[in-house]
Parts: structure tokens; sequence; C-alpha cells
């Protein structure tokens, strides 16, 4: 029946997300085979993007509310972090905790003013706030503003995150369950309605649905997510300032959302990925040819960009579904 | 004893000059096609969207079984019973035929805020999907998305969507348009069908569908009522067949 066609794309993608959630779990492995723990430290860092990105994900991609200011959220978590263990508490779990409050409530102050407009808008006034914000952190001296501030990893109590791989592995869990999280919630009631809303929002009136609550709401999760990453950042980096929360941060996130696959599951994790190679192979690539323009490797990455929003119409998770498709008519599979 | 589902009270909307609803009172029974009919511009779409909510009357109310719902917001207006089809197909382009009722149907038991209960997998809620869809006979295609659906079969669903609601009053704002005479006809008997406990407001061009269907029919030029009765005294009305019917012939 065709109703199975629907089924199985969910299906596919849900594959493609837990394939790269083992990836991440056997990398370390390879790492120690292969003496290069330093790429443990990228893959760390990998994950915490792909963690923020599919947060972001939930309203840009599948809720159709282009947030641009999403790094702030990552901020504020790290800051959670750094301001607690500033004043002597260092218990990670607390940080946690206090991290999704905090961006809870923000997330809902926030949205539900920026929610009253919509289109570019919508993406200034959320632009506005993570200035703001930015700004606040930026004048707050005693917490080192500008030059930010050094911190301890966090204490986890069962875990001691000096040892590197406790650290690598509570992200990766925090990753898994974050991921198993939005694999309920967009096939969920809410998750549904929240993608219809992004499709037709008169319809989902007409229905007798009121688009404001499930919008502030999805900004409400997806807030409190980039959260946590970014409290688990803070643990990373051992160190917090303003620039996680520049707006720059905010458009990488978006690119890593567009270049994986608007609205897919699996999607921000592989951008996050394929993001960091090119970050990395594409200044070593002008080395070569040029070597005075290596820092400026973004004249390459800009093209590319253009190229997967023209040609790979769904990032590169759309081009990878296209992908299989074919495969599968080839085999006579699915006709 | 005739029950009185929707109540026009002395509605009027002007946009600048432009009076488009003058001082219109009008009612609606239980079990009643009363259709709208009247030249371009002359406020029909505005009416219904007065109705409907999303556009507030300058004054006058809007009476619902009897409750003031002028006040009131669109959602708010749907869950008191308000079903409408617009006049320009108003469906989840993005989702299959299914997949749109299934969002319906939990709208309709109320049971949208559950982040981990699923929606499209549901037995439930598939099953109750399907009896909607059987109503404007699209159950054959159910598996396929709305992109794939003929203009008619678009209209059809976007029927089922207002259905889905157990609304007492619907309001159907030219379902006809640009259907070809075997939709009509089909459309027709669909409407024809729902007409129990329903009270329905109908905005329709086509004048054999409207004379078919109608027990009430109402004539509005430039947001004024000119004539209202049985279609066969609209029929006879001379004032009527020179505003509108005249144009055409």
């Amino acid at each position: 029946m065709d109703l199975f066609k629907f089924l199985w794309t969910g299906v596919k993608e849900q594959q493609m997300l837990f394939g790269l959630l083992t990836g991440f779990a056997l990398f370390p492995i390879y790492t120690a085979y292969a003496d290069l723990p330093f790429w443990n430290d990228v893959a760390m860092r990998i994950m915490l993007l792909g963690m923020a990105a599919m947060g972001l994900n939930l309203i840009l991609g599948y809720g159709g509310m282009v947030s641009f200011g999403h790094a702030a959220f990552v901020g504020i978590g790290a800051y959670c972090a750094g301001i607690s263990q500033f004043y002597g508490l260092n218990n990670g779990w607390a940080h946690l905790g206090l991290s999704l409050g905090v961006c809870g409530i923000l997330g809902l102050v926030i949205s539900f003013l920026a929610l009253r407009t919509s289109g570019i808008y919508f993406i200034m006034i959320t632009l506005a706030f993570a200035q703001m914000l930015f700004f606040l952190f930026v004048s707050l001296e005693q917490y080192g503003g500008d030059d930010g501030m050094s911190i301890n990893r966090a204490d986890f109590m069962l875990f001691d995150l000096y040892n590197p791989l406790r650290l690598y592995y509570l992200i990766w869990s925090a990753l898994l369950i974050i991921s198993v999280i939005l694999l309920f919630i967009v096939h969920s009631r809410f998750g549904v309605v929240l993608r219809a809303i992004n499709n037709n929002e008169s319809r989902v009136e007409a229905l007798g649905l009121s688009p404001l609550r499930y919008k502030v709401t999805g900004y409400i999760i997806s807030a409190m997510i980039c959260g946590v990453a970014g409290t688990l950042f803070a643990s990373w980096q051992e160190y917090v300032s303003p620039d996680i929360m520049h707006w720059s941060r905010s458009g990488e996130l978006m690119i890593i959302i567009i270049l994986g696959g608007l609205a897919t599951l699996a999607g921000p994790l592989l951008g996050a990925v394929v993001f960091f190679i090119l970050e990395e192979l594409l200044p070593e690539l002008l080395n070569l040819v040029a070597p005075s323009y290596a820092e400026n490797w973004m004249i390459i990455f800009g093209p590319i960009m253009i190229f997967v929003v023209l040609f790979a119409r769904g990032g590169l998770m759309g081009w990878v579904s296209r992908l299989a498709a074919r495969r599968m008519s080839d085999h006579g599979v699915g006709q | 004893m005739i029950a009185t589902v929707l109540d026009l009270v002395n509605l009027n909307k002007s946009y600048g000059v432009l009076q488009a609803t003058a001082d219109l009172s009008l009612s609606v029974e239980r079990g009643q096609i009363h259709a709208l009919i009247g030249p371009n511009g002359a406020g029909k779409t505005t009416l219904i969207n007065q109705i409907y909510g999303s556009e507030i009357p300058d004054s006058g109310c809007v009476f619902l079984n009897g409750e003031n719902i002028t006040g009131l917001s669109v959602p708010k207006r749907v869950r008191k019973g308000i079903g409408r089809s617009f006049q320009i197909s108003n469906v989840l382009t993005e989702f299959a035929v299914i997949e749109n009722a299934i969002i319906a149907e939990q709208a309709r038991r109320d049971e949208s805020f559950h982040f981990f209960r699923p929606a499209f997998s549901d037995q439930d809620l598939i099953a109750g999907a399907m009896i909607v869809l059987e109503r404007v006979g699209l159950q054959k295609r159910s598996g396929d998305l709305v992109a794939d659906l003929a203009h008619g079969e678009r209209r059809l669903l976007e029927l089922a969507l207002a259905l889905s609601g157990t609304p007492s009053m619907l309001l159907l704002d030219e379902p006809m348009a640009g259907a070809g005479f075997e939709e009509t006809l089909h459309m027709t008997r669909v409407i024809d069908g729902m007409r129990d406990n329903v009270g329905i407001l109908l905005v329709e061009h086509d004048m054999d569908a409207v004379f078919r269907l109608a027990d009430v029919i109402t004539v509005l030029v430039e947001g004024q009522i000119i004539a209202s009765g049985k279609p066969d005294e609209i029929r006879a009305n001379c004032e009527v067949l020179a505003a509108y019917l005249g144009d055409e012939e």
C-alpha cells in the first residue's frame, strides 16, 4: 500500500541517523588504534555543533521559522555552566538543569514576542534578541566580558570528565537521547501539526488549532536543545566567551542545516560532519595552490553552498535519498 | 421546532468608502442550504470571512447556536462548530491525502498537543480519517500526495477537512469553482448528502448547482440583501434578473 511509501522514507532517514550515531560511538576505537587522539576532540566538536543544529532544525526545517539567533541559546547554555562555576557550583547536572530552565524561559519570551511577526521581520527580531544577549555578555566584566572566562570541566559525579573518553561518551549519550526525543517529536501529533503549519498556516487554523501555541512550544524545545549543547560545549572547551553567541555562529548553524538537509533528522548531523571536513580540507587545498589565500577558504565554500542550494535540493540528505530511490527503482524494488 | 444555527444581526463592514457589508441580517437553520449569490464584488466572501473570523465586522453580531461569537478567533470559532472551504483550494499540499485527514481528525479530538504519541501510524486516527474521506468519495486516493490530485479532488479534500470537525455550520465559498461538469455533479451530490444536522451557507456562481441545492437563496448586491426567498421566488424576481442573472444572458 502507498502508505508504506511514507513510512519507508522515514525509516531510511532513521537508518542514516543511527548509522551516524554508531559511527561516532565507534570513532574513538579508530583514533586509539591509529593513535590520533586529537581527532576525538574534533569529533566532539562536530557532535556538539550537530546537536545544536538538530535543535534549530526543529523550528527552521520542520516548523519553517527562520530563527537567526539560535547561537544565543548555545551561549546561554555555556554561560549557565560558566557562571555557576564562578559561584562555586560545579555540578554538571545542575548546570544542565539550569540551562534547560533558562533557555526554556528565554525561548518562551523571545518566541512569544518574535512570533507576532513572520518572514523577514521574524528573522530580524530573533537576530536582534541574539545581539542583545551577545552584547550583554560582552559588557559583563565580572564574567570576563569580551575575553570570556576559563572554566573547569563540570563535575558529573559518576563521570570524571578529565578522562577524555568520558566526556566523549557523555556528549555522545546526550546526542543519542536528543536524537531519540526528536525522532519521537517529529512523528508525534505535535510534530505533524508543526510541519503542517510550515506548509499552510491558514489551513491549520481552519482545523481549529491555534498555530502560535505550537510554534512557541517548538521554539522552546529547540532553544533547550541548543542550551544543552552549549552547556556541554563549555566543558569541552574549558572556556566560555561571548564569541559562541556571535551572529556568525547562528549563521554557521543555519549553513550546517541547509547543507545537510532541512527538515530531516540526520541532515544537521551529516551537515556538521561535512561542514567540518570542508573547514579543515579547503584551507589545506588552498595552501597547495595559493598559500597566501589559505585562510580565505570561504571563497571555495561559498560556491559549494550555492551549488548545494541550487542543485542538491533537500541538501545532502535529499541527494542521498534520491540516490537510494534511483537504486531501488533500478532493482525493480518499490514499483 | 426549527433550530437556527447561524444568526447574523446588523453586520457592517467597510473599507474606506467601500461598504462591503451594509447592515446585513440573515439566519441559517439546521438542515438548510442557504445560497448566497450576487455579482463579483458584492461582498459574499467578505461576509463569509466575518462569520469565519478572519475579518471582524465594524459593528453587528454573529451568533452561532445562540452564542455570540463575534469576538472569537478563527480556531476558537472552528472548535465551536464552524467549518469552512475556501475559494482557492486550501489544503496541506506537502502531505498525503490521508495525512491531511489525520491531522484534521486529531484536531477534532483535541489530541494534537502530544509529543510522543505517533500521528500518521496511529490506527485509530487512520480509521477516523478514512471515514471522513469516504464521505466525499476520496478513500481510493488516500495514499496519494495532495500534489498529485486533480483540481476537483482537491476541492473534495477541502470539503472533507471542513466536515471532519463535525461542524454545525458549514461555509462553502465557491466549492465548484474551476470544476468540470462531472466534478460539479459529484460535488453537488456530496453537498446534498451533507445537509442533515448542519446549516450550510453556500456561495456559488454555478446557477444550476445553486438552484438544485438551495432551500433559500439570498441575493447580495453592494453589501446589501436585495432579495431573499425560495428558489422559485428568486427565479421570478425581475430585480434579481436585472442585477445578476441578466448579466449572463
